[in-house]
Order: C-alpha cells, then structure tokens, then sequence
C-alpha cells in the first residue's frame, strides 16, 4: 500500500528531527518560567488582600451593630457615663439624696411631718425628677458640652441642699418636740 | 501506584512536582528539541512553533500532577504538544476537512533520493496548506492511524483518509513544480 512519496518520509524521519529554535529559545524560556511562577505568588497576595478586607468588613459591621445597638440598651445615661470622675461625682450625690430621702421616710413615721408638709415634699421632689429628666435629655443631644454638665451638678447640689434644709428643720422641731416633752413631765 | 515506566529523568519529574523551577528548566533542555520538531511540523513557523512548544512545557509543568507514569514522559509530554499546537491552528481557523471533491488515483513516480533533495521535500511539506500538513504529519511521523486523527480533529474517519490522500498529491504536485525530479 505504500507508495514511494511515504517510503521515502518514512526512511527519512530522522531528517524530520533535526530543526533547532531560533537563537535564544533558552533565556525565552527561562524568563517565561519565571514569569510562570510569580502569579501564584500573586495570587496568594491578592488572596491575603481578599481576606483582610473580609476581616476588615466584618469588624466594621460588629463595630457598626454595636453603635446601633448600645443606645437602646443605655437608656440609664446619666452624668456617670461622661468620665469616671463624673461617675464618682454622681454617686456621691445619688447616694447622698437616697439617705436623706429615706431619713425623712423615719421621720415621716414618727409623725412630725404634717399631710400639707408632705404634699408640698411630694411635689418639690417631681419637679426635681422633671428637672432630672430634662437634664438628661439635654446630656443625650449634648453628652460634651460644659455647661449641661454644670447644670447637672448644680441640680444635684441645689437637691440635696433642699433635702438637708427640710432635714434639718425636722431635726430641730424633734429637738423642739422632745425638749417639750421633758417639760411636760 | 501501578507499573511505573521508567524514565530516565525520573529524579528531575520528581522534582518538577515539587515546582522546582531548577528541575523544570532541566525537562525542557532534555526535551526541547524533539517538541520543537513536533511543533514546527504542526504548525509550520518558527516563530509560532517555539511560543506553542514553550508554552506546552509550562502548561505540562502546571498539570504535572496528572502524568501518572504509565507512559514515558516524553510521550505524555508530545501528546500536550500536539494538543496545544492544534489549539494554534484552530485560532487559525485551519479547516480539516473539504467536502464533496473527487480524489484522482494517484500515478506512482519512482523517486530516489539525496540529503540535499529531503531537505526540500521537508520545505515543501512545510508550505502545504495546513488541514493538508497536519494530516499528512500526523499520519506519517507522529504514528496517528486515521481513527485516532478523526478524533483528535473532530473529523470522520473518511475525511481524515480524504484528507491524507489530498495532501499526498498537494506535495507531488509542488515537488514536481520544483522540478525536484530533475536530479534524477
């Protein structure tokens, strides 16, 4: 089946074999080689960059969420909240208005405040917690600015000035009431 | 693993495996030559046949993986050749095929032959039109039989049989015009 034409091809192959590249075909290679191997490391690169910007994504978002989420569950933001200082400041104050409150709660219990003293004190003490409240509201729109803080310590001073002044006076008029007493008997 | 053919550069193989560049710039001094001659055969050029055979040696190096040494790696190694360089010709939009065309029977010519006279048989082999070279390469110096042809081209097995049978009277007809024959 063979004709001459493949006969001779086929005799011949070694003749197919023997063609060279042009001049330089090595170095081409080589740099290619190296080019061939940089790109994973590229690669790796950019998937290092991919990473970050995932973590860096999801610290903002958690970041994000808890800016979100805090202020609904700090509805309690008082003075305290501005610096620890203020903190001690306000539950020195705190502190004091609850053992004056409670001081006139016994002296309640031992009758020396009349009904009419103790509506007048109910009534005092709500326009102080008004006045609180709208301090507090002050503070949230302007949690930095001096004069809100003033404001707070002064509401707080001029408080327990009040409590200590009826305090005060109740003690007297035990005093008062005891002497009396003695007298009578 | 099964029976493992035994390659001579097997230790440069292992290494390759591991990405040394070193290893892999071995490889291709052990085998650029007989790839090129495959190349240059495919697709025809210089130029052309050494960017498709250094890039088979670095497609051949990222699937390294997957040469289980059942072959010699030579082989595994020119089967990438000759993928790649049929990819080429594709871009070419080489047709292997041509439909509808009676093929004359051919008139047998004696011929004898000098070095000299190959040399201008390998050049007009190299000018044949491309679905004719390929086929008649593939068929005659890389061993392909015309089924294996018809798969690797997406032809008929008639068509690839056509096809050789074309291209053998394509380069008659050219070497006749040379007047190769005068020599003799």
């Amino acid at each position: 089946m063979k004709d001459e034409l493949e006969r001779l091809i086929l005799n011949n192959q070694h003749s197919f074999q023997n063609e060279e590249p042009l001049e330089g075909h090595f170095e081409r290679f080589e740099a290619r080689l190296q080019k061939a191997s940089k790109p994973t490391r590229k690669f790796d690169f950019q998937m290092v960059l991919k990473v970050a910007a995932i973590v860096v994504f999801a610290l903002l978002v958690v970041n994000q969420a808890r800016i979100w989420l805090t202020p609904e569950k700090k509805e309690t933001l008082s003075l305290g909240s501005i610096s620890p200082e203020y903190r001690e400041v306000e539950f020195y104050y705190t502190n004091a208005i609850q053992t004056d409150i409670k001081q006139l709660a016994v002296f309640e219990k031992e009758g020396l405040i009349t009904e009419s003293e103790q509506k007048m004190m109910l009534k005092e003490q709500k326009e102080f917690d008004q006045m609180y409240q709208k301090l507090i509201e002050d503070l949230k729109a302007n949690p930095d600015d001096e004069r809100v803080i003033n404001a707070m310590l002064e509401y707080y001073q001029s408080r327990m000035n009040v409590l200590s002044l009826v305090i005060n006076k109740l003690k007297e008029v035990k005093q008062h009431k005891r002497l009396h007493n003695e007298i009578n008997i | 693993m099964e029976t493992q053919y035994p390659n001579i550069h097997h230790d440069a193989i292992e290494r390759c495996r591991k990405g040394d560049t070193q290893a892999q710039f071995e490889l291709y001094k052990l085998y650029y030559k007989p790839m090129y001659n495959v190349c240059l055969r495919m697709v025809g050029n210089a130029v052309e046949a050494e960017d498709v055979m250094q890039e088979a040696f670095l497609k051949a190096f990222t699937k390294i993986d997957s040469y289980e040494g059942k072959v010699s790696f030579g082989a595994w190694l020119k089967k990438i050749v000759i993928n790649r360089s049929l990819d080429q010709l594709k871009k070419r939009k080489v047709k292997f095929e041509e439909l509808n065309e009676k093929i004359p029977d051919e008139e047998p010519v004696g011929l004898e032959i000098s070095e000299i006279q190959m040399e201008q048989l390998k050049k007009a082999i190299q000018r044949l039109p491309d679905g004719y070279r390929v086929v008649l390469n593939l068929y005659l110096l890389e061993g392909y039989d015309h089924e294996e042809i018809s798969q690797i081209l997406g032809i008929t097995n008639v068509s690839s049989r056509s096809q050789y049978l074309r291209a053998k009277l394509k380069l008659r007809e050219m070497l006749h015009k040379e007047e190769l024959f005068e020599y003799n």
